[in-house]
């Protein structure tokens, strides 16, 4: 954590304002007051939907234009009210990263992208090139000068986006949870970018994150917008985070792990009940190749019913291929692939949908009906229920699922947490035996993580065998067996306890330790690695 | 000499599209299977497209080429199907006029195939829009939305594929008829185009914070030029286009329209 004092400057100064995509009665952010200062590193919380983006492109000029959404009160850059700037202005003092990594950018190469702000700036042709590999140089790609955007991995695009940002030479930066897409090592070292960086240049920076964790140490002031759209905290992270707990708390709000001694993430009372081992499914030297290369190479693996496993690897590694092909959703090129069992190819497709769910990454994907209603009794009329027991069920899901209130809701329109909540609720109109998950906590703010782990704690205990692709260590840290993918095979295969005593594997495959496992490790105690 | 792909991309469009215009005024088969002639010459020699690469292309062309051909000939409306009947099927005469017609206008597709291929494949997509932008003015709003349209090809692409597999999984394999088909369709395109529109407006907002306004006072990083060797280029295409068409009236084959001259 930073502490340092130092002379504040303001920059940025938000008074009053409030902002509303269609009505500004009751606005989404609502009669803001707040300044940030010149050098000073400010990170921004709050639950999802609380408006913490729309506030952020309100700050550099973006919206409410972009959006037809609508405004009042006043927001000044260096003292001038940034509505007298001209257009295109205020941008150039204000660099912007944002969370998607796939759609920042209009080129296809890297060079011709990074030339793209430099011709907005204006900057003679002839200079350009030394701007553009300095700038590369900066981030560290000056070899993915001539690269095609497309071909790098998340991380390397996230840098690149951020290289483009820099040839504005702005005075502020903002970004958007850059890491939230990142495999744990990619997010690490764009952190640690970024923090560089701001010493080098004395930037100020905004950053937008639900995980606070690993920006603490270059963060200097925490401001947390409510659900109710206003400031209720701005004061630096120390003070915050262990005296409010409570207030962060009831606004979803993740608490950094250091200030509350645990990942928050973590199987509340008992120890959810031990796998059975009955075999649900199974796979035997499955290799995969697409288009002639080779994607996973003579897979074997076993899953018990009750099991809770992680798929975990760098981006590209290969599993959400994976998870496909346990759905039989792809067909391996070699090896067999048996569910409960029976070859996966000779189930009927009927029958294999029943009793096995996957729930995708962008919950939106799935939804094909109109109402929240007909979402969740999709799979049942097809498979001949009586109206009387849709409605028995569809009270039941609803209910668990908090979902009650938007019965006759358009599930597009939904809350991101709502569409997740509703994505896993329409694949248990019966138990399955496996449910598979791609990703399902990407995104996501505290309380719906939470409120996630605890619909899989119940699976669990019903006899569900739960397979989960995630990025995020804590949750490894909770599951029976972790499985690495590097290289196209299994680097690791086992309890995560043992995974994390295998240093090599975890650099190898660009994992890190959990927040337990540091922690112990921060505090000196002796690790019995023979456990 | 120079090669086809340093031409500048405007200039050469343009030197492709108007022969290929006027060639669809020649009915006669002459003229357009000299100008082929020449276009493979120059695709062969001007450029370095493999061979093996240009015929995998051009092949199914052929094909349609053919058809146009048969077509043509069985279906000659009364102005083209003059001289003598060489034979009748289903009632039909097929006289050498028809015939002729027929051959005309396979060679006339042909040309108009190869030259597409000459402008696409030494072609750099971005550096055509870049080159409509400083040579034809087009707004850097257009060009830039359709540079960024470019990038969203594959990932509509990766979104429909994953869209099939997600709706599977819902069982809607399931559902049968023309109805369940129409839903369907309704299904995968409300979704593509939630995300379509989602995505675009969120490049939208990227490229306009890095400073893009649509000003068209702007500097290039590529910048796109007419030289004299494009003009040469220019002047060769469509000239030895003018020039088929003058050994085409001298030898007395010339055929506009069905009217000989």
């Amino acid at each position: 954590m930073r502490q340092e004092q130092h002379n504040r400057t303001a920059m940025l100064q938000v008074e009053n304002f409030s902002f509303d995509y269609e009505n500004i009665e009751k606005p989404l952010v609502d009669q803001l007051c707040l300044t940030l200062y010149e050098n000073e590193v400010t990170l921004l919380m709050g639950a999802s939907g609380s408006g913490k983006s729309s506030l952020a492109l309100c700050l550099n000029g973006l919206y409410p234009d972009a959006v037809e959404g609508f405004s009042s009160g006043d927001i000044y850059f260096h003292g001038k009210n940034i509505r007298d700037l001209k257009k295109g202005e205020l941008n150039q003092h204000i660099g912007f990263v944002f969370q998607d990594p796939e759609s920042q950018f209009c080129m296809i190469t890297v060079e011709d992208e990074l030339a793209f702000t430099l011709e907005n700036r204006k900057i003679p042709g002839s200079e350009m090139s030394a701007c553009i590999s300095e700038a590369l140089q900066a981030v560290g790609m000056e070899d993915f000068k001539n690269n095609k955007i497309h071909e790098l991995s998340g991380g390397q695009k996230q840098k690149i986006a951020l290289a483009a940002v820099l040839l504005l030479e702005p005075e502020l930066l903002i970004l958007d949870e850059p890491t939230a897409n990142l495999d744990p090592v990619s997010s690490l070292e764009f952190i640690g970018l970024i923090k560089r960086i701001q010493k080098e240049r004395g930037l100020s920076v905004l950053i937008i994150e639900h995980q606070a964790d690993d920006w603490l140490e270059l963060v200097h002031r925490v401001i947390v917008i409510g659900k109710d759209g206003k400031v209720i905290a701005d004061e630096d992270a120390e003070a915050l985070f262990s005296e409010k707990q409570q207030l962060l708390r009831q606004e979803g709000v993740f608490l950094p792990k250091q200030f509350t001694d645990s990942s928050g993430l973590e199987w509340k009372g008992d120890s959810p009940p031990l796998p059975t081992n009955e075999i649900i499914l199974s796979m035997e030297n499955m290799t995969f190749n697409r288009k002639g290369q080779s994607i996973l190479k003579e897979i074997n693996m076993e899953l018990y019913r009750g099991e809770f496993i992680a798929v975990i690897g760098e981006n590209g590694a290969g599993k959400s291929t994976l998870l496909q092909l346990m759905a039989g959703l792809l067909t391996p090129k070699k090896g067999n692939i048996s569910f409960m069992n029976q070859p996966i190819e000779r189930w009927n497709e009927n029958e294999l949908r029943k009793r096995m769910g996957y729930v995708f990454q962008n919950p939106e994907h799935q939804f094909i009906t109109d109402t929240v209603y007909d979402e969740l009794t999709f799979g049942m009329k097809l498979n001949g229920y009586t109206e009387e027991e849709l409605e028995v069920t569809a009270a039941h899901l609803m209910k668990q699922y908090h979902l009650e209130k938007h019965r006759y809701s358009n599930p597009f329109s939904l809350s991101g947490g709502q569409k997740r909540r509703l994505s896993v609720a329409t694949m248990l109109d019966e138990t399955p035996d496996l449910l598979l998950f791609d990703e399902p906590t990407f995104g996501q703010d505290a309380s719906t993580t939470q409120e996630l782990m605890h619909m899989i704690r119940q699976l669990k205990e019903n006899g569900t065998t739960i397979v989960f692709i995630t990025h995020d260590m804590d949750i490894v840290d909770m599951t029976d067996r972790a499985f690495v993918l590097y290289n196209q095979e299994f680097a690791f295969a086992g309890e995560p306890d043992k995974l994390w005593e295998q240093e090599h594997i975890l650099q190898q495959a660009r994992l890190r330790l959990p927040y337990r496992i540091r922690k112990q490790q921060e505090a000196g105690v002796v690790y019995d690695l023979v456990h | 000499m120079f090669m086809i792909s340093s031409i500048n991309p405007t200039i050469k469009a343009f030197a492709v599209l108007i022969p290929g215009i006027l060639l669809g005024f020649t009915f006669d088969v002459f003229t357009p299977l000299v100008y082929f002639i020449f276009i493979l010459l120059v695709t062969f020699t001007l450029t370095d497209i493999p061979v093996i690469k240009w015929m995998k292309i051009f092949s199914p062309f052929l094909l349609v080429a053919l058809g146009f051909a048969w077509m043509t000939t069985l279906y000659a409306n009364q102005t083209f199907s003059y001289g003598d009947v060489l034979f009748s099927l289903w009632g039909i005469e097929v006289t050498t006029g028809s015939i002729l017609t027929g051959i005309s206008l396979a060679f006339r597709s042909l040309c108009f195939v190869a030259l597409s291929l000459l402008f696409a494949l030494t072609t750099d997509s971005t550096k055509f829009m870049l080159s409509l932008m400083q040579q034809c003015k087009l707004p850097p709003k257009i060009t830039y939305g359709v540079l960024a349209g470019y990038r969203f090809l594959p990932i509509f692409q990766h979104e429909l594929q994953i869209l099939r597999q997600a709706h599977r999984i819902r069982g809607i394999g399931r559902t049968r008829g023309i109805k369940g088909r129409l839903n369907q369709f309704r299904r995968y395109s409300i979704p593509l185009l939630a995300n379509g529109i989602r995505k675009a407006e969120r490049v939208a907002i990227a490229m306009e914070s890095k400073g893009f306004t649509g000003d068209t006072d702007r500097t290039h990083y590529h910048k796109m030029t007419v030289e004299k060797k494009d003009w040469l280029f220019f002047a060769m295409i469509v000239g030895t286009f003018v020039v088929v068409v003058g050994m085409s009236y001298y030898f007395g084959y010339l055929n506009i329209f069905g009217k000989q001259f």
